[in-house]
């Protein structure tokens, strides 16, 4: 009873979880870097420039868009994952979805926090800065998006095809 | 490259790549196969997959909880010997980091009650493998997603003590910052709870 010869074998569900844990959980750690690094910065110009505050919350909301990229994929991926009928191959796509989202959303949360802490810095001294810091931002965020795209891409590959 | 191997992640990445193709190699050698992963995943009973995943949940919950108190704890404390007033306000930082502690409890304790003993006939049925895997991937899920967070609050709790010590306005200013960290860890414990909600305890 070798399951590693039918095409949808027992160990099927464990490369799909793997898949929606690893979006989940590297894009938290993204986020919850670019949430601190940023957060760090804001709080420090706080005390010079209190009203520039307000503006300068955009690099930690883009961190926790980051956040919101993984849990799309994760929830998507766990809501297409029964107990039987589940193919190898379906399970090996769900894995390679969840790491693309998941390692995009690393590598865009720590480039949103150090942009942000930077920016926000300079901010405080030249409020001219505000339209180049949300275009760096943006830039960043959208690695994120682009992993999102693959993921969601590959999601609709999946096949359950067991014969 | 060289730089890789000079950071704990280095060292980490190269253990583990290590420890993978010595485990293929010894595989290859004593039991004639190269890196079966059905028998790498399936052999492992799934009380052995559920146990490390409820383990790893509470445990790594506490660690990002502990880790962001004592970030917060000896700002608040430190800033506070000037300022006294900052001290109860800026014990809801440390409330927040709790919550991920209590995060990972709850999704420990739902696991925990899908875990029933139930010794199998004659091997582990589909359903009851992907149980296990579903509860060791959620646990894991909720354990690091509440580790960043409760990380990322304490950082920014810290922040918010000095800040609320210099100026008593800039507090509720630093505590949207500290709520964007914690829907991190909100997150996690959806996703884990989503994971396991098709999970019937084992038979």
């Amino acid at each position: 009873m070798s399951s590693a010869s039918d095409y949808c074998p027992a160990y099927a569900p464990f490369l799909g979880f793997a898949g929606a844990g690893s979006a989940m959980i590297l894009s938290a750690f993204g986020a919850a870097y670019g949430t601190a690094k940023a957060g760090v910065g804001i709080s420090g110009i706080g005390q010079f420039r209190p009203d520039l505050m307000m503006k300068a919350l955009i690099p930690v909301v883009m961190a926790g868009i980051i956040a919101v990229y993984g849990l799309v994929v994760a929830v998507l991926t766990a809501n297409s994952l029964p107990p039987t009928n589940y193919s190898a191959f379906t399970g090996y796509v769900h894995l390679a979805s969840g790491l693309a989202t998941g390692f995009s959303g690393i590598a865009a949360g720590y480039a949103i926090g150090i942009v942000g802490d930077a920016c926000v810095r300079g901010y405080m001294y030249q409020p001219k800065l505000f339209v180049g810091m949300v275009l760096i931002l943006i830039f960043a965020e959208v690695l994120g998006l682009y992993g999102l795209i693959i993921s969601l891409i590959l999601n609709t590959k999946a096949n359950n095809n067991c014969q | 490259m060289a730089l890789y191997g000079s950071t704990y992640a280095g060292y980490g990445f190269g253990t583990l790549v290590t420890v993978v193709i010595a485990y293929g190699i010894l595989d290859l050698i004593v039991n004639g196969r190269w890196f079966n992963i059905a028998y790498l995943i399936e052999t492992p009973s799934p009380y052995f997959w559920a146990s490390m995943g409820i383990g790893l949940c509470i445990g790594l919950s506490v660690i990002g909880a502990a880790w962001g108190i004592l970030l917060t704890g000896v700002s608040i404390v430190g800033a506070a010997v000037k300022t006294p007033r900052i001290r109860t306000k800026n014990l809801i930082s440390i409330i927040f980091c709790e919550v991920v502690a209590i995060y990972g409890l709850i999704v420990a304790i739902v696991f925990s009650s899908k875990l029933s003993n139930a010794i199998p006939v004659s091997g582990w049925s589909r359903e009851a493998l992907y149980a296990g895997y579903a509860m060791f991937w959620a646990g894991l899920t909720v354990g690091m997603a509440n580790l960043a967070c409760g990380v990322c609050v304490g950082v920014v709790g810290s922040s918010c003590a000095l800040a609320d010590a210099a100026d008593p306005q800039l507090f509720v200013k630093v505590l949207v910052i500290e709520i964007f960290g914690s829907i991190i860890g909100l997150f996690g414990l959806i996703v884990g709870l989503l994971m396991t909600g098709r999970v019937t305890p084992f038979k």
